[in-house]
């Protein structure tokens, strides 16, 4: 197989696959770092993004611009449904919180399925042929993926880096004692960071439908792969889960030159146990929670 | 009248009474030490100032105001900071940013405050950039020090701030709490290493079994028989 | 409906509940006594199940079998393809959170079911294991069933006194020790793993069992046949609602809730058809709320873990 065809059919998938996977792990990751559990309902609220997203294209809307539309209401979404299942299971051991979001994560879907029904859709209808960059073959969709994704994981890097509240929540997922200590109220911070979760939750989504297809089940599916490359790069680290997704989704693609192609999805379980195995706390040392 | 006034006080973590009427003064411009055997109660004392604790009866007064039943979060706001004596810092922040949240609360311009405490910890200003839990005991419990200071409080809350430190990081300690006292703040703190804060102090209190046993200057608490015999020992 | 044709309906309903039932008390052992989260119950029910199916059934082209073994043999052999899955997994995930486990767990279900998807060689492929035999099959329909009903409370009974027993003597209120205090159990080191395992694969071949009473019961398999995360949820939220570590709250939980699920089904089969698909869907929204409602209002559910019996020794 010559470079180019092995950089078309395997590496850009691979990384635009592993940036989908990347912001739908900084969730995750934001999650577990803040709000100390795993959210079992993240692939779902991807879901419902994508869906959100695919309601407006219906009504009218480009599908481009209708993303930061559904990442606003999955973001409230996100709020609300802490407020309704989540919040008052905070003095309960984390694990029940685990559970419940086990449940909202079957109620979000049959919401998508009572709504939408089960068989896939598109955004958009036709084939698209991609433009050739110098060899490299590349999809309009999957250049506005990746930049989008440049753009999503600048943008909250810089957030949590130099703004207040952005400082606020690490300082939450750090010390939450000592931040509430400095005056931090831990319930602001836990609605920005649902909030911020949610968006991503919906970009990630919205993402993944656009370079795919839509069905009820396609934010539940790459829960794993997203969960596995969050503890991968390091739980409770942004950049870990950035890392995280981009191996993870590699990998997937890579995986056919071992595999047969039937087994994608098993590359991330595989590489889950593999680090759980060799190094627990991830590539770039995360909380041990 | 005293910016600190604890009187009395009775209270516990859960149902049972740690304390069982303990008083505590502390005046403008004071470092006050409170010593004691284990499990006399000190840190437990401290945190009831701070609201951490189920007060039970007494009182607790600051700067003419009750605050005994108040939440941590208000008491920060009033004016006094506490710095506990494990898990003090952001570990994963850098010294500058720790010092960026110990000033969460306060709007404005901040440039002074951070002269100050850069001031006091000089050493702290090569190392701003560096992460906090990348740093030594001594440097880190002088990070825990410098938050509390960031909000300008008037009343300092230090829970054994010696703890694990070396001798010179104790006398680095001592002597950034004897400026921090000359610039104008009264400091409380809790120590295991009786004799070294007794002589720094101006006053102390001696606990045991979460009552007061004997207050007095910290030469004369050093000078008395009786509380040589206690622990002091040797 | 008749008499006869409601007859019917409860001996059916009956044989699946005993399933679900020992379903359920396999995540008690696992969940209730021993704090693990096993959200990958369907993978270990499926394993159970395809095992015993290949070992017993007729031969057929293109698939592994036609050993046509005895049935015992097919649901020893369930047990034990369970709890072969379940030790490394146990090994690798147990020493770390529980939602670590959870999420192996999901993803082993995940891999469990792209196996049987795809190696059609072993499995069938699409078209699943057909020709497996059922005891007492050659009866006429109703003593068929009630045979089959007796055959399935018969185990459950059986799995309920051996867990009982478990649970009341010594080990049990070690693990409810370890269980509910995490500084005893670092105490106790290598003591705890060994234990913890033990409950992860007893429960697990449980499930297996379970696994291949469905399929005995229904003489095929095909991965159509269950929705491994309905399946699961299912299972959970018996417990839950049942009430986690109680073995009889496991059971009585697997009543209700499948009572009400298959309930439900007939009422939403009885729809016109464009919105009886769609209805199906809100059944399972209706279930997850009864779990957020559950774990909000009564989250020892309705027969909750009871206390140590014997009093402490000093």
């Amino acid at each position: 197989m010559s470079l180019l065809d092995f950089l078309n059919f395997h590496l850009v998938p691979g990384i635009v696959l592993g940036s989908i996977y990347a912001v739908g792990a900084i969730g995750i990751t934001l999650v577990f770092g803040i709000l100390r559990f795993s959210h079992f309902a993240h692939g779902d609220m991807a879901t419902l993004g994508a869906f959100i997203a695919l309601a407006l294209v219906t009504a009218g809307m480009g599908p481009w611009s209708a993303l930061p539309i559904a990442m606003a209401a999955v973001a409230v979404i996100a709020i609300g449904v802490d407020k309704l299942f989540y919040d008052y299971l905070k003095a309960r051991p984390k694990i029940v919180t685990v559970m419940a979001s086990l449940g909202v994560a079957l109620m979000l879907r049959a919401v998508v399925q009572v709504v939408f029904g089960v068989d896939p859709r598109t955004y958009a209808s036709g084939i698209v042929r991609p433009d050739d960059y110098f060899g490299i073959l590349l999809r309009d969709r999957e250049l506005y993926t990746l930049a989008a994704v440049v753009a999503i994981v600048i943008g909250l890097a810089l957030f949590l880096r130099h703004s207040r509240w952005g400082k606020a929540m690490r300082a939450m997922s750090d010390n939450p004692d000592l931040a509430r200590l400095s005056g931090v109220d831990n319930r602001k911070v836990t609605m920005l960071t649902w909030a911020i979760v949610g968006a991503l939750c919906a970009a990630s989504g919205f993402m993944l439908g656009i370079n795919n297809e839509l069905h009820s089940m396609m934010g539940w599916q790459v829960l794993l792969p997203m969960f596995a490359a969050a503890i991968l790069g390091g739980v409770g680290r942004v950049e870990g889960a950035v890392l995280g997704g981009l191996i993870v989704g590699i990998a997937e693609e890579l995986s056919i030159f071992m595999l047969p192609a039937q087994y994608k999805a098993a590359t991330a379980f595989a590489l889950l146990l593999l680090i759980l195995l060799v190094r627990p706390r991830g590539l770039l040392n995360g909380k041990v929670l | 009248m005293a910016l600190l006034d604890m009187k009395d006080v009775r209270g516990g973590y859960g149902d049972a009474d740690v304390l069982h009427g303990v008083s505590i003064t502390v005046g403008e411009r004071e470092i006050v030490v409170i010593v004691g055997p284990n499990g006399a109660g000190k840190s437990t004392a401290m945190k009831a100032v701070f609201g951490l604790l189920k007060v039970r009866g007494g009182s607790i007064v600051f700067d003419g105001e009750d605050i005994t039943a108040w939440a941590p979060d208000r008491i920060v706001q009033r004016g006094i900071c506490y710095v506990p004596q494990v898990d003090n810092v952001f570990r994963e922040m850098t010294v500058h940013e720790n010092f960026e949240m110990g000033a969460f609360l306060r709007r404005g311009d901040l440039s002074a405050a951070y002269e100050r405490v850069y001031g006091l910890f000089p050493d702290l200003k090569a190392k701003r950039k560096n992460l906090a839990g990348d740093l030594s005991g001594g440097q880190r419990q002088m990070v825990a020090m410098g938050r509390a200071l960031m909000l300008d409080p008037r009343l300092l809350l230090l829970d054994e701030p010696t703890a694990g430190l070396s001798p010179k990081y104790m006398e680095q300690i001592f002597q950034i709490t004897r400026d921090v006292r000359d610039a104008g703040l009264s400091i409380l703190l809790v120590e295991q290493h009786a004799k070294q804060a007794l002589a720094f102090c101006d006053r102390g209190y001696v606990l045991a079994t979460g009552a007061n046993r004997h207050e007095g200057t910290g030469q004369a608490l050093l000078a008395d028989r009786e509380v040589a015999e206690m622990f002091l020992g040797g | 409906m008749d008499l006869l044709g409601l007859a019917n309906y409860a001996v059916f309903m009956g044989i699946l509940i005993g399933i679900y039932a020992l379903l359920a008390l396999g995540l008690n052992i696992q969940w209730g006594f021993t704090g693990l989260f096993n959200a990958g119950i369907a993978g270990f029910f499926a394993v159970g199940a395809y095992a015993s199916a290949i070992l017993t059934s007729l031969p057929a082209s293109g698939r592994l079998g036609g050993y046509e073994l005895p049935l015992v043999v097919g649901w020893l052999a369930a047990m034990a393809a369970a709890a072969a899955i379940a030790w490394p997994i146990g090994k690798i995930c147990l020493r770390f959170r529980s939602d670590y486990l959870a999420i192996a767990t999901i993803g082993i279900a995940e891999i469990i079911r792209l196996v049987i998807r795809t190696e059609g060689w072993l499995t069938g492929g699409v078209r699943g294991v057909t020709g497996v035999p059922r005891p007492f099959g050659d009866l006429d329909y109703m003593p068929s069933q009630i045979a089959y009903l007796a055959i399935v409370a018969t185990l459950v009974l059986v799995a309920y006194l051996l867990v009982e027993r478990q649970v009341k003597s010594p080990w049990g209120r070690m693990m409810r020790a370890i269980r509910d205090n995490e500084l005893a159990a670092a105490a106790m080191g290598k003591q705890v793993e060994a234990r913890r395992l033990q409950a992860f694969v007893f429960g697990s071949a449980l499930m297996g069992l379970a696994g291949a009473l469905f399929v005995h019961f229904n003489r095929s398999i095909t991965p159509e046949a269950i929705d491994p995360m309905i399946a699961t949820f299912l299972i959970w939220i018996m417990l839950i609602l049942g009430g986690s570590g109680n073995n009889r709250g496991a059971i009585l939980g697997a009543a209700v809730i499948w009572i009400i699920w298959s309930v439900s089904e007939l009422l939403t089969d009885r729809l016109p058809t464009e919105i009886a698909v769609q209805a199906k869907y809100a059944r399972v929204f209706i279930i997850g709320l009864t779990l957020q409602l559950v774990l909000r209002f009564r989250p020892e559910g309705i027969l909750p873990e009871r206390q140590a019996g014997s009093p402490p020794h000093r």
